[in-house]
């Protein structure tokens, strides 16, 4: 009943959709979800590097996402919007997450090991060596290269300066080509 | 057949990016129970408990980390792991009969042990990094602090 529900939702357009869900309708949210979850999971993967992770931060927006769905007033497209919440909602995550010690003494982490990377499922070349780049060199490229962040945009949604943002990038680029050569 | 060039190969990637991924498991059900049951906010409450104990074996791990480093011989990570591994072995062996005041003392245990991990992984590039080798001594006195506090009767009365 629910599926023939959720199949009845994903004919009705974006717009009507987020109409319903602002009245509360449940259906009509799974709908959404349906049609989002791919590229909001796709975008906590590759600033998270870690499947788990990504998995709690893409259920996290969505929850998140329910409440705030009043607040999205159609002025940008909602994906745009859709995306923006939830590369706040991912960087908050990660910061959420990290341990005390992590905390303490600004540690950052590494990236997803080789092995790991390989075996991600639905991820090209390019991506298999993002998610092994440390911590902000990998969010700082997933936002400026892929996501197409300006700089000014990162260093104010990763609480960095702009230079920093610029040399994150740099030692991306550096470390993805040193190991795109030894592939 | 050569592969193309770093900035060809990245430049391509990049258009070709595909922004959607297909999560392995299905994450709906989980939103849809998180939506319609109110969120319990117990997580502060379990909180409080495990700062303080982590404050209160700072304080011990400060202690220890003076006396490990006043000494004329620098202590290496291995030198110290060695000892600390040993003196958690015998304080496990001691309490393996003793039931534990907290039930989540083994899950604290393994976030420290976390952390272990991590500042050893970060002395594999620096060795001799005084501040590193600090650290690893707080997070062995943490363990051994919390493995005392969980087991040991006189910390019931704190």
């Amino acid at each position: 009943m629910l599926i023939d529900a959720k199949q009845a939702f994903t004919q009705l357009s974006e717009d009507t959709l987020i109409t319903r869900v602002k009245s509360g309708d449940q259906n009509a949210y799974a709908a959404l979800y349906e049609l989002h979850v791919k590229r909001v999971y796709g975008l906590c993967l590759r600033l998270l590097a870690d499947r788990e992770h990504a998995e709690d931060a893409t259920q996290e927006v969505f929850v998140q996402l329910w409440h705030k769905i009043a607040s999205f007033e159609g002025q940008s497209q909602f994906s745009t919007w859709l995306h923006s919440v939830t590369s706040n909602i991912a960087i908050s995550y990660l910061r959420k997450h990290k341990n005390w010690l992590q905390k303490v003494v600004s540690f950052e982490q590494s990236g997803m090991d080789e092995q790991s990377a390989a075996d991600c499922q639905g991820l090209n070349g390019l991506d298999k060596l993002v998610l092994r780049l440390p911590e902000r060199a990998r969010m700082v490229f997933v936002l400026h290269a892929i996501e197409g962040y300006r700089h000014e945009e990162i260093a104010s949604m990763l609480g960095m300066a702009v230079g920093s943002s610029k040399s994150q990038f740099h030692r991306a680029r550096q470390l993805l080509k040193e190991w795109y050569e030894n592939e | 057949m050569n592969k193309p060039d770093f900035e060809t190969f990245l430049a391509e990637s990049i258009n070709n990016t595909d922004s959607e991924i297909t999560p392995q498991k299905d994450l709906w059900p989980g939103i849809e129970k998180a939506l319609t049951h109110a969120p319990v906010s117990q997580s502060k409450t379990i909180l409080w408990p495990k700062l303080a104990g982590v404050a209160a074996c700072s304080v011990a791990a400060l202690l220890s980390v003076q006396l490990i480093f006043s000494g004329a011989e620098p202590a290496t990570s291995v030198a110290m792991s060695d000892y600390f591994t040993q003196q958690k072995q015998t304080l496990l062996v001691q309490y393996q009969n003793q039931p534990a005041l907290t039930d989540n003392w083994q899950q604290q245990l393994a976030e420290l042990e976390d952390a272990e991990r991590a500042i050893k992984q970060a002395l594999e590039n620096e060795p001799e990094n005084p501040a590193l080798l600090k650290m690893l001594a707080q997070v062995y006195q943490q363990q051994l602090d919390l493995i005392n506090k969980v087991h040991a009767p006189k910390w019931q009365q704190i």
